[in-house]
């Protein structure tokens, strides 16, 4: 690496030419006007359900290592320039909109909050954050005595790290907490909102850093500079913010993976034997199925439980790989809470990214809190849409909210991301009610265990702290969630967890769960890098056979035998 | 410098806002009442440089459709509700109602509902029922017909989850006002006559910004009403600052 670093700009990341794919001018992926098409009953070598993060870069890494790839995903095929608008309401297309039931006692909104559909995922408004994992996150169990342990470590996920870092790629400063690293790109310039949080850490005596945010600092390939707009949220029009659109599927198209947008995955099909044959899925009304020799669920941790739990057969009774009931358990979202501070000058908080400066000193357990594990404090910087959200979530509405409202430019958001634990309870199972296809809802509950309250409860009382010692003349605060993790995770016993530390359903050996549900806990970090190094990970060791994968005799690849 | 200073806000005057109609009147362009901090800016004026979709997704809120989804007879209530969430009482009104109605017709919803909620559209009629019972208990036909006060004092025991009874009991109250109120600031804060209000930049593409810092503004963004003070007696033609 020291002799890397002599050289001027970024590094090109090897084995993924996505940047240099698409159109200097346009922002559309040229690729896909020459994709590959597969036939139905040719059975590829994979066929992965749901185009986001996760897999995304598992299809292009296999692409690569010459597997006959095809991704079904459920939303559209976006076109930047055609498809997004700079505008909050407006962006209301980008997100998973469809009906979902939420319970518990502590329901968690989704949609906007959490949820992407069409190719990219959730990294298409996801705010751009891309901390990595702390060690510690992979053996809460035995530092801390909860949560779970991950049947792998932080080590064997940190070359991932790096090497998708490099690809997106990651901008910030260097990075003291969790495994100390440095990133590809040089921090970007903050906005006033984020230096008026960072002086407030400092007098209050905790120190921030500058990122770490997907968002190219400087010209990447083809895709241009960051012009500090801050609409990142809505989608960015710039292919500046790295999402699997920009950063995977370039180079996945390239090496032949065929992506089948606006077609929703309704059951996995197996044979008599026990193991998956392809994806049924309905595209403009008809149904389909692709036929493969191994399945990969990427739907994220609504979506591939329901697809699991709808996937009914005599076999598998109570949907696949739910022998043992763990099958939408363990669903996790952090603790969002946010605190606006006001000052006398103007903030302008709606320019440039959301995402600027972060802090992992509360990432750790510290048992004087009383509570075990923590949180990390980000920049958040609402536009008014989620402004006015954060206004009335106070307690303010006509004449006040209107006020609060038109103060908008002088104030400033921190937001806390706080570890919530995985609690069996807190699960994904099937409504009553069923879609357009007769495909049954999912139902969401999720209740906080005492644990969670006191981390929130600590981190808001963090987050006052901070803007007072920045001098702020008022503050307003509002409870939220953010991100989802788990639903389907892995782990060393069938009895506990749905696949193994190589994302391999227990029960079905050629099913695979490639996405943010297999994540076992989730710290304080926002998950989208880690989920992305998991199925970096995840490929490299389908492609080099380490996970079963052998080429059978008419030549298509059986993975999972043996 | 009358905004430097925090002595506007709600929670440094025990709650209760300044009076709106003491800002200054608004000289270009519209906001909601003719009222805001930024007296000389329209973000309307810079739509042309926008990009072409965004352009047309915006503008095409300054003409809102018909009713599709409302009956005629849950509309005065309704827009009385909201209007007063929104503390709208005179011309020029942001019609937000007509928004909510065009996103429940063409089924742009959340994409999540509470437990125990029905469908958002039924939850907007069972909402306007309990409103006009209440209303009735105060003496009025219909919540429409209410005083302000009155009014005012149905939203905010809503916003307290204070209201039980018939209607009310057929839902929790807490999820009925998140859901309403969720669609109604969306609604107002999507439209321009709001960006102008609060100084906004609105959409920012391809333009972007270029100056982040504390008190820094790119030429083209609203100056606050405090550092205009001075040109508060000029013409609007007379200032040249302000144009696209």
């Amino acid at each position: 690496m020291r002799a890397v670093r002599l050289v001027k700009g970024s590094v090109r990341p090897p084995d993924n030419d996505s940047a240099f794919l698409l159109d200097p001018h346009r922002r559309h992926v040229p690729g896909a006007a020459r994709m590959r098409r597969y036939r139905e009953d040719d059975a590829v070598d994979m066929v992965i359900v749901g185009a986001g993060a996760g897999g995304t870069v598992l299809a292009q890494r296999l692409a690569r290592a010459g597997w006959r790839v095809v991704i079904i995903e459920a939303g559209p095929f976006w076109d930047p320039d055609r498809d997004w608008v700079s505008d909050e309401a407006g962006s209301h297309h980008i997100y998973w909109t469809q009906t979902r039931i939420i319970g518990g006692e502590d329901p968690v909104a989704l949609g906007n909050n959490n949820s992407g559909r069409g190719v990219g995922g959730s990294m298409i408004h996801y705010a751009g954050y891309t901390p990595r994992f702390h060690p510690s996150d992979f053996r809460t169990r035995s530092l801390d005595g909860v949560g779970a342990d991950w049947p792998i470590s932080y080590e064997e996920l940190r070359p991932h790290y790096e090497r998708v870092e490099r690809e997106l790629p990651v901008a910030g400063e260097y990075w003291p907490w969790g495994d100390p690293h440095g990133y590809p790109h040089s921090p970007h310039p903050i906005s006033g909102a984020a230096e008026r949080a960072w002086e407030g850490a400092l007098r209050y005596g905790i120190e921030m850093r500058v990122g770490p945010v997907a968002i190219a600092n400087g010209q990447f390939g083809n895709r241009p500079h960051c012009i500090y707009r801050g609409f990142c949220l809505q989608g960015c029009k710039v292919n500046a913010k790295a999402s699997p659109l920009v950063t995977h599927l370039p180079d996945a198209l390239e090496h032949g993976v065929e992506v089948r947008a606006d077609s929703m995955a309704t059951r996995v099909e197996t044979d008599g034997h026990g193991r998956a044959t392809g994806v049924v899925y309905v595209h403009e009304g008809r149904e389909h199925m692709q036929r493969a020799d191994a399945v990969a669920i990427s739907g994220y941790s609504i979506e591939t439980p329901r697809l699991l739990l709808n996937s009914r057969s005599p076999a598998h009774p109570n949907g696949i790989g739910n022998g043992a009931d763990q099958v939408g358990r363990y669903v996790m979202v952090q603790g969002a809470p946010q605190v606006a501070g006001r000052f006398p000058e103007a903030m302008r908080m709606y320019k440039a990214p959301p995402p600027e400066v972060s802090s992992e000193v509360f990432y750790e357990t510290d048992a004087s809190r009383g509570f075990a594990r923590g949180f990390s404090i980000q920049t958040i910087s609402p536009l008014p849409i989620g402004w006015a959200e954060h206004v009335i979530a106070d307690g303010h509405w006509g004449r006040q909210l209107r006020e609060y409202m038109r103060d908008y430019n002088h104030w400033s958001v921190l937001g806390a991301l706080c570890e919530l634990l995985p609690e069996p309870g807190n699960r994904v199972t099937l409504a009553d009610e069923a879609d357009e296809n007769g495909t049954p809802l999912a139902r969401f509950e999720y209740t906080q265990c005492e644990n969670d309250r006191a981390n929130i409860a600590f981190a808001k009382g963090v987050l006052h702290d901070i803007w007072e010692a920045a001098g702020a003349q008022d503050v307003l605060t509002i409870d939220r969630y953010a991100h989802l993790i788990g639903g389907c995770r892995m782990g060393t016993s069938p009895e506990t967890s749905v696949v193994d530390g190589d994302h391999r359903c227990w029960e079905v050996p050629n099913l695979f769960v490639a996405d943010g549900s297999a994540l076992p806990t989730q710290g304080s970090a926002n998950p989208a890098l880690t989920i992305m190094a998991l199925s970096s990970r995840l490929a490299e060791r389908l492609a080099s056979g380490r996970v079963s994968g052998s080429r059978s005799r008419d030549g298509s690849r059986m993975v999972g035998v043996g | 410098m009358p905004f430097e200073n925090a002595g506007h806000l709600p929670n440094r005057r025990g709650g209760e806002a300044a009076e709106p109609y003491d800002l200054p009147r608004q000289r270009r362009g519209i906001t909601p009442q003719m009222h805001g901090r930024y007296p000389d800016y329209n973000v309307l004026e810079h739509a042309s440089h926008w990009d072409e979709q965004t352009r047309t997704v915006v503008l095409a809120r300054l003409e809102p459709p018909e009713y599709r989804h409302f009956e005629p007879e849950e509309l005065p209530t309704l827009e009385a509700f909201c209007d007063t969430v929104m503390a709208q009482d005179t011309e020029p009104r942001i019609p937000v109602l007509r928004f909510v109605d065009a996103a429940l017709h063409e089924r742009r919803l959340p994409g999540y509902r509470y437990e125990g909620m029905p469908p958002d559209g039924e939850a907007w009629r069972r909402v306007r029922r309990g409103l006009d019972d209440e209303a009735r208990a105060l003496g009025a036909g219909t919540f429409a017909e209410l005083s302000q006060e009155g009014r005012d004092d149905i939203v905010g025991r809503f916003s307290r989850e204070e209201l039980r009874g018939g209607v009310w009991d057929t839902m929790p109250v807490k999820r009925a006002w998140t859901v309403t109120t969720a669609a109604i600031l969306t609604a107002y804060y999507a439209h321009p006559w709001s960006w102008n209000e609060i100084g906004f930049g609105g959409p920012a593409y391809p333009r972007g910004y270029m100056r982040l810092g504390i008190d820094q503004h790119e030429p083209w963004e609203g100056r606050e009403a405090e550092g205009l003070a001075a040109d508060f007696q000029q013409d609007v033609d007379a200032d040249p600052g302000m144009g696209p």
